[in-house]
């Protein structure tokens, strides 16, 4: 309030009044300022509107007037005046005369009999500069009740006028204000130029880049002008609309049908049932009227499975790369095309009481001998699974081999120590006759070198039985197995401290040798290669083919097995297949490196034996398992090509006792048929 | 469909009915129609005894009920069907059981006798109740098989071949049950497997697992052939007890693998079935291979049957397949018998009956087959215990003789 006095007081004094009374106006400004009482003010304030149509003398004297009547004015000024509490004055007048405070007397009671009696009392303030009550007039009384209202005190004062705008863009023809411009205004200012020249300077220096020329490349360019039509219709394509809810149904009422409602089994049944597993999340409820429906107790909870269900919600289409695991398989022939191969087993041969450890085939394929722990070889033939001749021997026998030559009839049998040479007496008489002539036509020769192996001819019974050499190692025999030619028997006696493992002998000469002066491990099998001057020794790990003419290692394969068991090699003399006791069999291509081309490991337990067959694409294995595994392994001409591994056909039929299946395995040498032996005494012919 | 219209006839004299459609009922099946024939044939004649009847429609046994057989053979059920039927061929009884000691290898019956060689390297010769009558020992080894030549009056000559690569001719009288040893036939590199005796009963053929055909002569004569000279004093000792040495007349090669079963045609043509996967016919006079028919199996036998000219191999699987000789191209299978669970080895057509034939198999059982019911075999004859190598019909056809592998006839 008395800033608003005080500035229309100001206004009133240097707006209207002339100049030439300037001085008379300070001296007002001086008194009067600190001096306007609230009263005085809010009185003059009516009486400064009118003023501004009086003339500027009037009015100073009816400010003057109204001043002075009001008789006595406090000068201490905007002070607390708790500071006069002690002084029996309040303050000064005018004139530096002290204002007493008037006589206080009233105390409560009569405080309270004017509060009840003098009807002005809620009217009647007390001025703390003099002390004094007043008694408000209605006119103060309005002016109190607008301003606590927060309006204007001027009743007629209308605050929203349009209001002019002296200083705007528009040139007036006459200015607002008449002051001349400022000299500075024409002088260059020297700010700006030290300004400058800080610029001017960081320029030169390199301070300051200059602008950048603007970029000429368009700022725009058409967002879809590329793009592929069938992307856009894919976009829309892959839009996924937010899942909708299920539109409420009839058990959703509040007056289902009665087949809605649920009895009380079905109630039970709902109540025991996970919440997850429930088919309505509910139980459908009757009411008489919609009235008496309640709150809906799960509305939280299912507007929260509602979110749920949009916040996880797929939002977009994934295309997945579907990549079906049989297409990452390589494509393989099927079996049945690469017929023909063994399928089922069609004889049995029968007669062993004990495991046959070993088979072999005669070359013209009628005749098979099999040798077993028995201590007895018997020959059979192949059409009718007869035993046509059975030969007893002095142990175990451990390998049986017919000789591969068609123009000898000769079966090498290993036992024990010792290596009997056999003429079964079948198949062509003239070959017999011959195979006999040719061991009998053997003349000593002149100086007898002292031989590592004893070289006897069988006589008197056992020549009966078919015996006609009998060779006798310092070591118990494992392995036999001839050169192609059939002149050359190569005999294994797996020994790991020794360097006499292997030994080959030269029959139509009865000469022996050594080949290996060095121990290079334990051998298990050998063999000959079936047209080139190459012998074949696998050790456990390792399978050395050595040349048999230079004397030299001409390769080293590394079989990635812990043992190998067993060992054959492809007619062509380029690959070799190995078994191993820990199930697997490799297959070497000596064309192509010294690992294996390939691993297979179909067999559950260990291999016993591997097997080519001499003209079909095939190969065998006989497993602990009990199972002989035929693959169809097709090797190429072409040397670019690499041979074909198709496993064909899983036998059976061999029964496992004391832990061993099969034993051994061979090919008939026409026919694609395989012969398996296994540990039941049985010898199993699959075609 | 309940009724269907049907026609009976048949071409045994003995049972004709009216040839008139009847109306049967659909799911009748064989023991029904044999009903109605049977009160046909009583109503028409008043002696008239039961008898089994068997059916054919277009061919084809009937084996299920009518209306089934009548689907699966696409017969229209609208028109009037055409039902054949024949007296039901009974099912056969062993009737002797002749035991051997050793396995049979192969045998051959005629009307009187039968013949038989074994693995005990001899021959033997019974009569048709199954007493052995004579056993003609002479082999080296294991006789692989027989066959009779000729009987004319008491005296008859027989073949046997054996594992020791030679075929024997002898005769036999059979009163005074005399058996001699008349020509050795040698030349084979391998054991003979197959014999078999021309139509004319002059010559016979041999194949051999040293894969040859050799036509021999049968005709017995009393001298020896060509021999050479210088060990002709070893051979002359030999040849006191076994007979005169006899050589080929001719030697037929061609086939890769041995020859597993031989016979004749007719007198020119000789047909072979070899484990080369291949069935070849050849000229019998030059020599000359006229054709050939390829398998994938090895063949164990074969079998002709001049009646209905189709051969019947037995081969290392578990079918029996007709071929037609006359054929070209060579690849033909007419028909695939299929029942076997294990190699068939041994087919023989019926002398007599132009749709039968019996096989053996190593699954120790002896199917009698009706060409005309493919689907399965007449009847299985399981008497034996153990594998069956060789089967053969009597020559009147009405008796079967299997035999086997095991010591049983």
């Amino acid at each position: 309030i008395l800033d608003n006095t005080e500035y229309l007081y100001k206004m009133c004094v240097f707006e209207s009044f002339p100049i030439q009374s300037r001085q008379k106006q300070k001296k007002l400004l001086h008194t009067g300022m600190s001096k306007f009482t609230l009263i005085l003010t809010s009185l003059n304030l009516q009486v400064l509107d009118k003023c501004k149509i009086f003339s500027s003398v009037s009015l100073l004297v009816f400010i003057t007037f109204s001043v002075r009547s009001q008789d006595i004015r406090n000068t201490v000024g905007n002070i607390p005046m708790e500071w006069y509490k002690d002084y029996p004055h309040i303050g000064y007048d005018l004139d530096g005369k002290k204002l007493f405070k008037p006589i206080r007397n009233k105390d409560e009671l009569d405080e309270f009999l004017d509060k009840m009696e003098n009807p002005d009392y809620w009217r009647t303030v007390q001025d703390k500069m003099t002390g004094a009550d007043i008694r408000l007039s209605d006119e103060q009384v309005d002016l109190v009740h607008r301003l606590q209202q927060g309006k204007f005190g001027d009743v007629n004062f209308n605050e929203y006028e349009p209001a002019i705008d002296f200083f705007s863009n528009e040139v007036m023809i006459h200015p607002v204000t008449n002051r001349p411009q400022d000299k500075r205004s024409f002088i260059p200012s020297l700010i700006e130029k030290e300004k400058v020249g800080k610029l001017v300077h960081a320029i030169k220096m390199g301070w300051i880049k200059p602008r950048r020329p603007k970029e000429t490349t368009p700022q725009y360019y058409d967002l879809w002008a590329k793009e592929d039509p069938n992307s856009i219709l894919g976009r829309h394509k892959m839009h996924v609309p937010a899942p909708k809810m299920k539109l409420p149904g009839h058990e959703e009422s509040y007056n289902p049908p009665p087949e809605y409602l649920m009895s009380e089994e079905e109630r039970l049944a709902w109540e025991q049932q996970d919440p997850e597993d429930r088919k309505l999340s509910f139980l459908p409820q009757k009411f008489a009227c919609l009235r008496a429906v309640p709150a809906y107790s799960r509305f939280i909870h299912e507007r929260f499975e509602r979110c749920l269900d949009l916040y996880l919600c797929p939002r977009q289409r994934k295309m997945r790369v579907n990549v079906n695991p049989e297409d990452l398989i390589p494509k393989l022939p099927k079996p049945k095309d690469l017929q023909p191969f063994p399928t089922t087993q069609s004889l049995v041969y029968r007669g062993h009481s004990s495991l046959v450890r070993s088979i072999s085939v005669s070359p013209s394929g009628q005749w098979l001998v099999s040798g077993s722990d028995d201590c007895t070889v018997r020959f059979w033939e192949v059409s009718t699974a007869r035993c046509l001749k059975t030969v007893e021997v002095g142990g175990a026998v451990k390998g049986v081999a017919w000789n591969p030559n068609p123009s000898i009839c000769l079966v090498a049998v290993s036992y024990d120590d010792t290596v009997v040479l056999l003429n079964p007496g079948l198949g062509d008489r003239l070959v017999c006759t011959a195979s006999d002539q040719l061991i009998s036509s053997y003349e000593e020769p002149e100086e007898v070198k002292d031989q590592l192996v004893q070289w006897a001819v069988a006589e008197g019974e056992g020549h009966e039985q078919g015996h006609r050499l009998i060779l006798k190692h310092p070591k118990a025999v494992r392995q036999v197995t001839w050169h192609g030619k059939g002149d050359y028997l190569a005999c294994v006696m797996p020994d790991n401290g020794s360097s006499l493992q292997v030994v080959i002998h030269q029959v139509s000469k009865r000469r022996t040798q050594n080949p290996f002066r060095k121990n290079k491990g334990l051998v298990q099998c050998v063999s000959f290669h079936p047209i080139r001057p190459y012998f074949f020794v696998a050790t456990q790990r390792y399978v050395r083919v050595y040349n048999l003419i230079k004397q030299e290692l001409t390769k080293k394969l590394m079989a990635n097995c812990k043992w190998i068991s067993s060992m054959a090699i492809h007619p062509g003399g380029d690959n070799v297949i190995c078994g191993s006791y820990d199930c697997r069999l490799a297959w070497f291509d000596l064309d192509l490196s010294t690992k294996p081309y390939k691993v297979l490991r179909h067999h559950k337990k260990a291999l016993r034996s591997v097997a080519y067959h001499r003209h079909y694409p095939l190969f065998a294995s006989g497993s602990d398992d009990g199972s002989v595994i035929v693959c169809h392994g097709m090797v190429y001409n072409d040397l670019l090509q690499n041979p074909l591994i198709v496993p064909v056909k899983v036998l059976k039929g061999h029964t496992i006792t004391h832990d061993l299946g099969v034993l051994d395995v061979t090919f008939h040498p026409t026919q694609p048929w395989v012969f398996s032996s296994g540990s039941d005494g049985t010898v199993r012919l699959f075609t | 469909m309940s009724q269907v219209q049907a026609r009976f006839f048949t071409e045994n004299k003995k049972y004709l009915v009216d040839d008139v459609p009847f109306s049967i009922p659909a799911a009748s099946e064989v023991a029904d129609l044999s009903g109605v024939i049977n009160k046909l044939l009583e109503a028409n004649h008043d002696g008239h005894k039961h008898v089994e009847f068997d059916f054919l429609v277009r061919g084809q046994f009937l084996r299920t009920k009518l209306a089934n057989h009548m689907e699966t053979e696409n017969i229209s059920t609208e028109e009037v069907v055409e039902i054949e039927y024949v007296e039901k061929f009974t099912a056969p009884q062993p009737e002797e059981c002749i035991m051997h000691d050793d396995w049979i290898s192969s045998v051959e019956a005629d009307s009187e006798w039968i013949l038989t060689g074994s693995y005990d390297k001899t021959a033997r010769i019974w009569s048709m109740e199954g007493k052995a009558v004579m056993t003609v020992a002479g082999h080296t080894d294991v006789v692989k098989d027989v066959a009779w030549v000729k009987r004319d009056g008491l005296s008859s000559l027989l073949l046997t071949t054996s594992l020791d690569q030679t075929i024997m001719l002898w005769e036999w009288n059979s009163e005074r049950n005399e058996v001699k040893a008349r020509h050795c036939c040698r030349g084979h590199a391998g054991s003979v497997d197959t014999v078999a005796v021309d139509p004319s009963r002059t010559k016979f053929c041999s194949g051999s697992w040293d894969k040859m055909l050799k036509i021999w002569s049968a005709v017995p004569t009393v001298e020896e052939d060509e021999m050479e000279e210088h060990n002709r004093p070893r051979k002359k000792q030999k040849t006191e007890q076994m007979g005169l040495t006899r050589t080929p007349l001719m030697t037929i090669s061609g086939h890769n693998e041995a020859v597993s079963s031989v016979l004749w045609m007719d007198a020119e043509e000789l047909c072979s079935a070899s484990w080369d996967h291949t069935i070849r016919l050849w000229d019998a006079e030059t020599g000359g291979q006229k054709s050939t028919l390829t398998g994938n199996k090895v063949f164990n036998c074969i079998s002709y049957s001049p009646l209905c000219r189709r051969l019947a191999s037995g081969s290392t699987d578990r079918h029996v397949r007709l071929w037609d000789p006359r054929s070209k191209d060579g690849s033909l299978v007419l028909l695939s018998l299929t029942s076997h669970n294990g190699w068939v080895t041994a087919v023989r057509w019926s002398p007599s009956h132009e749709h039968q034939l019996v096989s053996g198999s190593l699954d120790n059982v002896v199917k009698l087959w009706d060409t005309r019911s493919c689907k399965a075999p007449l009847y299985d004859l399981a008497a034996h215990e153990d594998k069956v190598l060789c089967v053969d019909w009597t020559e009147n056809g009405h008796d079967l003789c299997c035999y086997r592998v095991s010591s049983m006839i």
